[in-house]
């Protein structure tokens, strides 16, 4: 049995949390790496670790209790990320009020997000990545348009440092494939648009209904938000044989929003 | 699993007498997809149709009706004719002075007239029914510029990628999707033919996936975008190259 390891996978209503009930309908066993334990009751069916992803300490600890339990891993799928609720301490707080972009941020702020959003990405990938290879694999990371466009100044609940974060984690995935290509592991990326995750209720709740983090709704092609059913089963079918021959791309997924 | 959205669904594939569009066609079929096909090489059960004419174009939509799905695979390095309706690739390198007129607006017409003229016929319709996925067919060639196909061809595809992203902002209020797909070296039964379908080993070994692709790579990839996994991509250009080349 194929063994998937999924990262912010236990927020309910989150695209890592789709992902997660996807993966185990293809009938994988999923290991859940969160820092959200309140989210490990309802996913039963999993093995759930408690994982600070911006912790190498923790990643490794975490790669090892999934070899420790299942002894192979198949699938990563990076999807801790976001410009808030990313550290124990504000995981289910509504997001920061005011714009933080490069130049005004906190250095912590740069640190915290750098370290969630593309830090994580590599230390995960570096203690998944010898089990990968043993037997190939697929590895799915998620960026960001605001990777391709930037955070708009006056935006509320992204930020700067997470745009440069997630042109980053493209340069990763670009970076990996020619690495782990020879292996037989893919290494793909999904960049979302707006997605009508429960983290995009919370910053609508804080800025009226219309309007997301890359700005009015309107704007978008497609006049509508992503689903997060949408998002997951694209990261999961980047998981699949439909995708054998794709390595090191980046899918766009965001209503027409902006085509690289 | 199979992918959710395509059973009971109908599809138009261009170019599926042979190689990518006769593999999606399969691909579809298995997944429950109604397929039309149409090529302008006649094989059984194709509605033969020659695309770089807006009036076949138009007799192919009173046989197909409104399709869900409308995949644009045909095209080529070589324009097919009546006379020679799969034409063999050329073994050698194309240069820039090897290109006639005749020979630039033949592949302009069979790889991006067609499509335009495919997309103008049968949008329309999925605007009225308020849903459709539209695939084009771009290529490696038009990504990093190719040193064997020509620059017609590479000239037509990106062409197809320009007309996909605006398509994208044209039909997206519609709900329709359009995206293009980008191969990059596929071994088809057609290229395998030609002289550089043996690509040398060398080749081969520097591609970070270390094989070429095949017929059913692509499938795959078309399948996804049609599936739920599709219904939020749009504008894209999708490159399914194992690794050869990271566009745009």
């Amino acid at each position: 049995m194929k063994v998937a390891i999924v990262t912010g996978g236990a927020k309910p209503d989150s695209i890592g949390h789709e992902v997660v009930l996807r993966l185990l309908k293809e009938g994988m066993q999923v290991v859940v790496a969160d820092l959200y334990e309140e989210g490990f009751p309802s996913l039963r069916q999993c093995t759930c670790v408690r994982c600070d992803v911006a912790d190498p300490a923790s990643v490794e600890e975490m790669i090892g209790k999934a070899m420790q339990a299942f002894g192979r891993i198949d699938v990563l799928a990076n999807c801790v990320g976001g410009s808030w609720g990313i550290t124990r301490k504000d995981l289910i707080a509504s997001p920061p009020l005011g714009f933080r972009g490069l130049t005004n941020c906190s250095l912590e702020d740069w640190r915290t997000i750098v370290a969630a959003n593309l830090d994580s990405v590599f230390y995960c990938t570096r203690a998944a990545a010898p089990h990968l290879k043993k037997q190939g694999g697929a590895i799915v990371n998620v960026a960001s348009v605001a990777a391709r466009k930037g955070i708009p100044p006056g935006s509320e609940g992204s930020s700067g440092p997470y745009a440069v974060a997630k042109a980053g984690v493209m340069g990763l995935t670009r970076q990996l494939a020619l690495e782990l290509g020879p292996f037989g592991v893919r290494v793909n990326c999904v960049a979302p648009g707006v997605i009508a995750s429960g983290r995009l209720k919370r910053v609508m709740a804080l800025t009226g209904k219309e309007r997301g983090p890359e700005g009015p709704f309107s704007t978008i092609p497609m006049q509508r938000v992503g689903t997060v059913d949408e998002c997951a089963a694209l990261i999961v079918a980047l998981c699949t044989d439909d995708t054998s021959y794709m390595t090191g791309v980046t899918v766009d997924v965001n209503g027409a929003a902006y085509a690289a | 699993m199979p992918l959710e959205g395509l059973k009971g669904r109908k599809a138009l594939v261009t170019g599926a007498a042979s190689g990518i569009g006769a593999s999606i066609v399969e691909r579809l079929k298995r997944e429950g997809v109604h397929v039309f096909a149409t090529d302008i090489h006649p094989v059984a059960d194709s509605l033969v149709a020659d695309l770089t004419n807006s009036e076949e174009v138009e007799k192919l939509s009173a046989k197909v009706g409104t399709p869900d799905f409308l995949i644009n695979v045909a095209g080529g390095p070589v324009a097919p004719t009546r006379a020679q309706t799969l034409p063999a690739l050329p073994s050698k390198s194309l240069l820039l002075e090897d290109v006639d007129e005749r020979e630039w607006s033949g592949v302009i017409a069979a790889n991006l007239t067609t499509a335009f003229l495919v997309c103008r016929e049968f949008a329309p319709r999925m605007k009225a029914r308020r849903f459709g996925r539209i695939v084009n067919f771009a290529s490696i060639a038009a990504r990093r510029g190719s040193d064997r196909v020509g620059v017609h061809y590479a000239a037509a595809k990106g062409g197809i990628i320009g007309l996909t992203k605006t398509l994208a902002l044209e039909l997206g209020p519609h709900n329709i999707t359009v995206n293009a797909i980008a191969p990059g070296f596929i071994k088809t039964p057609r290229i395998e033919a030609a002289e550089w379908g043996n690509a040398s080993p060398g080749f081969i070994e520097g591609l970070p996936l270390k094989r070429a692709g095949k017929p059913d790579d692509i499938a795959g990839v078309v399948a996804m975008l049609c599936s739920e996994a599709g219904g939020y991509v749009s504008g894209a250009t999708i490159d399914v190259n194992g690794g050869w080349y990271f566009g745009p």
